[in-house]
């Protein structure tokens, strides 16, 4: 009858429609890329090549992309607890600034065998990470304060703190590298070039906490607290104790990001060692919608990005070019994802 | 029997013969995976008819109006307007064709006033406006079609009735000449339900049509010229209302005759009553989170193997009693016992333990979690004890197989286990949570108007399932709006007015005459 097709919105959308309209979605944003960077005279399938050559296409493009992917996997695995329950943990940059403060301070401070060490920093950044998200946790949890805001705002307290620490205090004073701790004493094993044990305990974490969360008590619990605060207290469910430990999890997710990105890759406590990853992690968690296992893809290509980025930046290309990437993707991403529930109508 | 007077064709009797329908659907069917939900539907309505829909939930009335809306898109079938065949790509296309939906429950927008609601999303809304300019034009839609309502007011502020005539008047100005309305008095007050029926004669009487789905069969008898009743998901006929009893639309409607029970006779000798006291108020008084006192004074208890009416006009402190009853809320004074024992403090969880089960009035809003999967909110009660779960665990297979059963036992029809609740109609959400919670009432069953949104196949199945709770030594307690209801099942009654109980009366000493008086404010001895 009418020219446009017409067409109605689906409530329970099917994955593999998801998956199709991401990868136009993938297209599509890639494509805009590809045009931006014409108009300002590059070859895009020269840069393209160079992308695929230095990142997939080489060992050390793929050892990079594991780096990026540890971080990446665990503030998004923080964010996407918080997300499942209703409450959104933006402070994921400070808690991994605050873990990555307590593995340095077992990794310059002691001499303890690895076998010692490793474990405790594990256990400090993790404990860290939750007491830095605990005011926030608990005022939202029995006072309703937003933990948006403050989350947040703990970042900018964490991030100026850890450039106190590697410019006062802890500074270097042998090599006197600029905003740094000297090297830590201790380091988690490197397995394959440089990536280290923190890749493998970091995946372990996401596909652990994904089972947890499926098959205890506590995931039940907190699933209905997120889903209908009344209900849960009508089934005499405490809902403000599971607030509070839900986002103390993820507090200390995002603490162990910090843990392997200190002890891992970087070795040294640094001013702007978090690299955004607490704030990629909400774009992770976004893209993994309710899967906990889809995390792992989702990090896998924000670590894409970032190394894009690096890439581009060699050939004089902006390093705001991988913001501005990561953005296009998100919202092409985002609107796939809302065109990916409407289906045709179909007429007879 | 029914066959008779089915006269699918002909318009009401008090139009000319010869009058054109409005709408005729022809072999309507709508098909959802592994779902009739329609099938050979064919219906005529004329302007100058009001035309009610009968059926059980579930029997695809929802689904019919919502093709002829324009929101689905049959399957089979043709859709006619005025003579000519068409079609309805979306909702905006039902819209300039005349037919309006009021939804049972309102699409407003709460903030706003009500002239604003009025003018919302409608292309004659002027480009330029001010507050003054569209409750000047809000005034007047409301005179011509002769809908008090009052412009300016924040819709949020209003009664449910006022929001329903601010819907009402928002289809109509649209130029709607065919309305439908979905169970429009399940919200309404007595006298807002006499104000809501004059405003549809009138309407009627400006060759207006309407179709009503209603599960109230007197209001049926009382306000329809004529009534479809469906079956799952067919016509199984239409009628002349002047033809047909309510007893006969209900062995259409379910395909067997049903009369709900005027009493339900106990199956077990009485046991011993009145010595253990399973629940107990001793002058409770509770205030709301403004300080307004909701429940003054409240002393009852309940006794095993007895129900326990509650009457009264809805908002006297109801849903209060019920939080007080089941643990969700602290009473200011006053003290409940619990199996003889002061509660110092409001646990759901303690009372639930000790086997009190609770329906509440809210369903959707308090024991539900709508946007969670059938498996996990079958799994609320007993997602701590085998086989669900247990300190530290839980199953979701396990979970999935206890809602698969309790669905089977509640006889609801489920697409799956791991749909989301909130996709189930209103009448299927109230049986799951009934049989989830009279698993769990061992002791005590506090129930809040069970009956809303039910069928009468599923409120006599509801009754028994009360009756039954009742003979195995369960206290229930009954909070309905329907003095039949109350009289059918109590055993004791009590009268809940303006927080205050007036008085608890055996069943035998009761009598409507005096529990009216009761619920109305007057004391028995001012009523005598």
């Amino acid at each position: 009858m009418s020219a446009v097709s017409h067409r109605t919105r689906l409530t329970v959308v099917p994955s593999y429609r998801i998956a199709v309209g991401r990868g136009l979605s993938i297209l599509a944003a890639l494509n805009i890329v590809a045009i931006t960077l014409t108009a300002m005279g590059r070859s895009p399938v020269e840069l393209a090549g160079l992308i695929v050559r230095s990142t997939v296409g080489s060992r050390f493009g793929i050892e990079d992309l594991a780096l990026f992917m540890t971080p990446l996997m665990l503030t998004g695995a923080a964010v996407w607890v918080g997300i499942r329950v209703n409450l959104w943990n933006i402070g994921a940059e400070g808690q991994l600034y605050a873990g990555a403060t307590a593995a340095t301070a077992i990794g310059l401070f002691t001499n303890w065998p690895t076998l010692v060490a490793l474990p405790s920093m594990i256990v400090a950044g993790m404990l860290a990470g939750a007491a830095w998200i605990f005011v926030p946790a608990a005022a939202r949890a029995w006072l309703g304060v937003s933990e948006i805001v403050t989350s947040l705002l703990l970042n900018f307290v964490a991030s100026l703190l850890v450039y106190y620490l590697a410019t006062g205090p802890w500074a270097d004073r042998v090599t006197g590298a600029l905003a740094s701790t000297e090297r830590l004493h201790t380091a988690f094993p490197e397995l394959w070039g440089a990536v280290h044990l923190g890749f493998i305990l970091a995946l372990a974490t996401v596909i652990g906490l994904g089972i947890g969360l499926a098959k205890s008590r506590f995931g039940y619990e907190t699933a209905v607290c997120g889903s209908n605060p009344q209900a849960a207290h009508y089934a005499g469910i405490g809902v403000a104790p599971r607030i509070l430990a839900v986002l103390l999890l993820s507090g200390a997710l995002a603490g162990l990001a910090g843990v392997f990105e200190v002890a891992g890759t970087v070795h040294r406590l640094q001013g702007g060692l978090a690299n955004n990853y607490g704030y990629l992690g909400i774009v992770v968690a976004l893209l993994a919608r309710g899967s906990c296992l889809a995390l792992i893809p989702a990090a896998l290509l924000m670590a894409l990005i970032l190394d894009t980025g690096i890439v581009l930046q060699t050939t004089q290309i902006s390093s705001s070019a991988v913001l501005a990437i990561t953005g296009l993707l998100v919202l092409a991403i985002a609107a796939g994802d809302e065109l990916a529930a409407y289906v045709r109508v179909n007429r007879t | 029997m029914a066959d008779v007077s089915h006269t699918p064709n002909a318009p009401p009797r008090h139009l000319p013969a010869g009058t054109p329908p409005i709408l005729e659907l022809v072999n309507i069917a709508k098909y959802f995976p592994g779902v009739i939900a329609n099938e050979h539907v064919s219906l005529n309505v004329f302007p100058g008819e009001i035309h009610a829909l009968l059926g059980e939930n579930g029997a695809g009335k929802s689904t019919l109006m919502n093709v002829v809306t324009g929101l689905y898109q049959p399957d089979a079938g043709e859709i006619i307007i005025d003579g000519y065949g068409t079609t309805f790509p979306a909702p905006d296309a039902a819209i300039s064709a005349g037919i309006g939906m009021v939804h049972q429950h309102f699409r407003l927008v709460p903030r706003f006033t009500v002239a604003e609601n009025l003018h919302l999303g409608w292309s004659e809304t002027p480009k330029r406006l001010s507050a003054k300019d569209i409750e000047g034009r809000a005034k007047e839609l409301s005179a011509r079609f002769g809908l008090p309502v009052r412009p300016s007011a924040i819709v949020s502020s209003l009664s449910a009735g006022e929001q329903q005539r601010v819907e009402i008047l928002r289809v109509l100005s649209r130029g709607a000449r065919l309305l439908i309305l979905d169970e429009p008095t399940a919200v309404l007050s007595p006298v807002e339900v006499d104000e809501l029926f004059s405003g549809l004669r009138r309407f009627r009487s400006e060759g207006g049509a309407v179709i009503i789905i209603s599960h109230k069969l007197d209001e049926i008898m009382a306000l329809a010229d004529r009534v479809s009743v469906l079956r799952q998901g067919r016509l199984v006929g239409t009628h002349h209302v002047a033809d047909v009893t309510p007893d006969s639309l209900v062995t259409e409607m379910i395909g067997r005759p049903v009369a709900l029970a005027t009493s339900y006779p106990r199956q077990v000798p009485v046991l011993e009553v009145g010595k253990a006291e399973l629940l107990s108020l001793q002058q409770v008084t509770v205030r709301d989170n403004a300080g307004v006192v909701r429940l003054e004074n409240v002393s009852l208890s309940l006794r095993p193997g007895e129900i326990l009416g509650i009457a009264g006009v809805t908002g006297n402190g109801q849903p209060e009693l019920a939080e007080v009853l089941t643990g969700l809320k602290d009473p200011e004074s006053g003290t409940i016992f619990l199996n003889g024992k002061a509660v110092n403090r409001a646990d759901p969880a303690m009372f639930a333990h000790a086997g009190v089960g609770h329906v509440p009035e809210d369903r959707l809003k308090r024991a539900l979690m709508p946007g969670l999967s059938v498996a996990e909110n079958m799994a609320l009660r007993e997602y701590d004890r085998p086989p669900i779960g247990g300190k530290f665990g839980f199953s979701m297979p396990q979970a999935r197989k206890f809602a698969q059963m309790l669905a089977d036992k509640a006889g609801v029809k489920l697409p799956g286990t791991q749909v989301q609740i909130r996709g189930l109609s209103g009448g299927n959400q109230q049986r799951l949570v009934l049989e989830r919670e009279i698993r769990i009432a061992s002791h005590v069953l506090v129930a809040s108007y069970p009956s809303r949104g039910l069928d009468i196949g599923a409120i006599s199945a509801m009754r028994d399932m009360l009756a039954r709770a009742r003979d195995a030594g369960v206290a229930v307690v009954l909070m309905s709006e329907d003095l039949d209801e109350i009289f059918a099942l109590s055993d004791r009654i009590a009268v809940l007015y303006a927080g205050r109980l007036m008085g608890i009366m055996a069943r035998a000493d009761a009598d409507r005459d005096s529990i009216g008086a009761l619920m109305s404010g007057r004391s028995l001895s001012e009523a005598a």
